[in-house]
């Protein structure tokens, strides 16, 4: 599958994902599209689509809990900041994703 | 069609405990499971990624897929980390010694 | 005095991109540090200290004069920054 057919099927999946979980996709475009590139790329490197916001270690069961979409694993702190880390993902009622800053989980 | 459907799939006795067998009734990807002798019937595809779930391992009613980890109750569908997210389950009944899925509106 | 200031990325994070493009913008002398494309013989010890610092695997963690910030957040930088025109 070449990397603009996957970038597409991974917007698919994590549609379905995110949706239930009181988020969507980032109206930033660009940054949504840059995002995903990098997924597919760290996909076809190291075969799961990683975050590319956050660094893998050597164990595999912390780096399954930073495959995208990974709100699952990190849900109270990315509702306080109503973006994921990345942000590719914002909470629903959110029209100016430019406006959440990042901070880390004991911050607020 | 539509309305239930029971469809038959393979014997009961196929299913051990602990094991999870696909069956494809209808053309559905479904997976049987049995827990402490009780048969269950969830969806076989993860509502991650969609990776079959069936080389996934089975600890007590907790199923995790193979890919990326997900966990799920088998009995329920629930996924462990945000119980929003299930995979389909379905009922069974076993006649004649042939487990029967029920299809909604197949 | 001039600010001591290093950033702590991934080569493949926007946010990261954006944190390094902000202080070259801002005419700050920064050191920046691509943790994920580091040669293996170095990379641990370098996430490592990542770590530390920020306390978790989030990107980018800027160093201000010693101060943390974790995250692109120029509020946080502009706080941290003493040098001149600040
Ligand atoms: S922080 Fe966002 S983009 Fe990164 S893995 Fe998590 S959900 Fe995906
Ligand atoms: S597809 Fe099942 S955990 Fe990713």
């Amino acid at each position: 599958m070449g990397t603009a057919e996957r970038k597409e099927s991974l917007r698919y999946l994590y549609d379905k994902v995110v949706d239930p979980l009181g988020f969507k996709f980032t109206p930033d475009a660009a940054l949504a599209e840059e995002l995903l590139e990098q997924e597919v790329k760290l996909e076809q490197d190291l075969g799961a689509p990683y975050c590319p916001c956050q660094m893998r270690s050597r164990v595999r069961g912390e780096d399954m809990r930073i495959v995208c979409p990974c709100i699952p694993f990190h849900r109270a702190h990315f509702d306080k900041m109503k973006r994921c880390w990345c942000g590719l993902f914002v909470h629903k009622d959110v029209t100016d994703p430019d406006s959440l800053p990042q901070f880390p989980p004991d911050e607020e | 069609m539509s309305g239930p459907r029971w469809v038959p799939t393979i014997d009961d006795a196929k299913v051990r405990d602990g094991a999870c067998v696909p069956v494809y009734p209808k053309g559905v990807g479904v997976l049987l499971v049995r827990v402490d002798g009780k048969l269950h019937a969830v969806a076989n595809k993860c509502v991650h990624m969609a990776c079959p779930l069936e080389g996934g391992k089975l600890e007590g009613a907790t199923l995790t897929c193979p890919c990326h980890d997900w966990r799920f109750d088998v009995r329920s569908g629930e996924f462990l980390d945000a119980p929003e997210l299930r995979i389909a389950t379905f009922a069974t009944k076993v006649e004649d010694g042939k487990v029967l899925v029920e299809l909604k509106g197949a | 005095m001039a600010d001591e200031v290093t950033v702590y990325a991934l080569s493949t994070c926007p946010w990261c991109r954006k944190t390094k493009q902000w202080f070259a913008d801002s005419k700050i002398e920064f050191e920046a540090i691509d943790v994920d494309t580091l040669p293996d013989s170095q990379q641990d010890e370098v996430a490592d200290k990542a770590y530390a610092l920020s306390g978790g695997r989030r990107f980018p963690v800027v160093v201000i004069n010693g101060e943390v910030i974790v995250g692109f957040n120029p509020e946080k930088f502009l706080e941290h920054l003493q040098g001149a025109g600040w």
